[in-house]
């Protein structure tokens, strides 16, 4: 019952930490619209948290910057298991614009793993949600395959 | 049967379940008002229960700098200290164990969460655990002077009536006074440590435009940044069951009385009376206000609220 229970907490509550990697601020703009009355991802049980250490999802945004990417590494270490990283926007894919500058190290799937990747340059509010739930899903797998 | 009594207090009703249940819901209700206030859906009720649950499933990471042991026996200490403040305070006139203790005790054993919160940030070793709790000592030192001050108020007020004059502690002459003269907030010398009191509430609980220590944007959770899984979910328990011991404390101070004698009518009317105040003194200051500096906090309380608080002690000395 108690393994039940913490599934459906996990389900119900993931907290997002959003790490920005140099991005433009586009994106980070539209992670926040995901929390204002209109779109309100408090009601799935959504909420920013202020450490890594409280996180369930990490949401990156931005192409790696040279000067970002050993912060990268570190606060992903730093986020307890089960965790799930979210790529948003699309920076952290491809590094989009920002391509070929000297200065960036992107992309993201060089230092670990992505479970979800939302598209768009921002994306939309909704489709950030959507991406989301769609990490609940994987977190709960996540922490399936732990046990 | 004496015996089996007292294991049923202590675990059940006013006790370890009650305080766990009935805060886990209070701040969940907190949540769900102060989202309608802002014009959204919200969470549902049951959020806190699924944060807490979700909290006991994650890795514990203990960071290496740590001092384990101390860090991770803060939030337990902080936890049990709440849980017996929780048996001390009358619910009306049930009170199966507020012989053995009387204010003075409650007023000690609420600072004890502040300083586990203090000693757990002090062992986790990180800079923004430094910063948060050289704040959360400034906050104890802002809300404790008015808090105390119209506790005095209080008791001064019921030691007139029901002890030769001489300041009584003891909670259930308090309640005892309220039961025979009305509740202790229709009385005009008590209504200024009435306001003190309530806006002494969310410093207390650490919630938002007190809530220095612990401001998630500035100094990321302050004492609670190193904190991960099953300590940190202790923790968040701690804030909620803070919120109903202090709420409830607020309820029998100054809203008690006789009560129906029937317990169960008895605790539900304690319970709304406790949404009532925190919907006041809580949710609506959340929804409205937002974070104040450090040092604005201090002057805060060591101006409005203490003078509150005075102004009701000297109107008690002069008989009102
Ligand atoms: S994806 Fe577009 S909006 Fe987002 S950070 Fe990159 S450039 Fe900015």
């Amino acid at each position: 019952m108690f393994e039940k229970l913490i599934e459906k907490g996990l389900e119900k509550s993931a907290w997002l930490y959003h790490l920005n990697t140099g991005s433009c601020n586009g994106c980070d703009i539209e992670l926040v619209s995901v929390i204002t009355p209109r779109y309100d991802a408090e009601r799935f049980g959504f909420k920013i948290a202020g450490s890594p250490r409280h996180a369930d999802i990490i949401v990156v945004s931005g192409p790696i910057t040279s000067q970002s990417r050993d912060r990268l590494i570190r606060t992903l270490a730093q986020v307890p298991d089960p965790k799930v990283v979210v790529s948003l926007g699309s920076c952290p894919r491809s590094c989009n614009v920002f391509n070929g500058s000297y200065c960036v190290e992107g992309p993201l799937d060089k230092y670990t793993p992505i479970d979800v990747s939302i598209a768009g340059c921002p994306p939309k509010p909704e489709a950030i949600m959507a991406g989301l739930v769609r990490a609940v899903e994987i977190l709960k797998e996540k922490r399936r395959a732990m046990k | 049967m004496e015996l089996l009594k007292t294991i049923l207090y202590i675990l059940l009703y006013p006790g370890l379940i009650y305080c766990v249940i009935g805060g886990l819901i209070l701040s969940g209700i907190d949540r769900k008002l102060l989202a309608r206030m802002q014009k959204r859906i919200g969470p549902p009720i049951l959020q806190p229960f699924y944060d807490f649950f979700k909290l006991l499933g994650k890795e514990t990471i203990v960071p290496r700098n740590a001092a384990k042991k101390a860090f991770l026996a803060a939030p337990v200490i902080g936890l049990i200290s709440l849980i017996t403040v929780s048996l001390f305070i009358p619910v009306f006139k049930f009170s199966p164990f507020s012989t053995y203790a009387d204010l003075i005790v409650v007023i000690y054993l609420l600072t004890i969460p502040a300083v586990a919160l203090i000693v757990g940030g002090s062992a986790s070793g990180s800079p923004y655990a430094g910063v948060g709790i050289s704040r959360e000592m400034v906050a104890i030192i802002s809300y404790e002077l008015p808090m105390v001050v119209s506790l005095l108020a209080i008791a001064k007020k019921v030691g007139l009536a029901l002890n030769n004059g001489v300041m009584t502690f003891s909670l259930a002459q308090i309640v005892e006074y309220q039961a025979q003269n009305g509740p202790l907030f229709t009385k005009i010398s008590i209504i200024p440590a009435f306001i003190a009191m309530l806006l002494v509430i969310p410093c207390k609980v650490g919630s938002l435009p007190f809530d220095i220590a612990e401001a998630e944007i500035e100094i990321c959770e302050g004492p609670l940044v190193e904190y991960s899984g099953a300590p940190l979910a202790i923790f968040k328990l701690n804030h909620a069951i803070k919120m109903l011991v202090m709420t409830s404390l607020f309820v029998t101070l100054f809203l008690s009385g006789a009560g129906t004698g029937i317990l169960v009518v008895d605790a539900l009317i304690q319970f709304i009376l406790i949404i009532i105040v925190m919907f006041f003194s809580i949710t609506l200051l959340k929804a409205i206000t937002a974070r104040l500096r450090v040092e604005q906090t201090l002057k805060f309380y060591w101006t409005y609220p203490t003078a509150l608080a005075f102004l009701s002690l000297i109107l008690v000395y002069f008989g009102l």
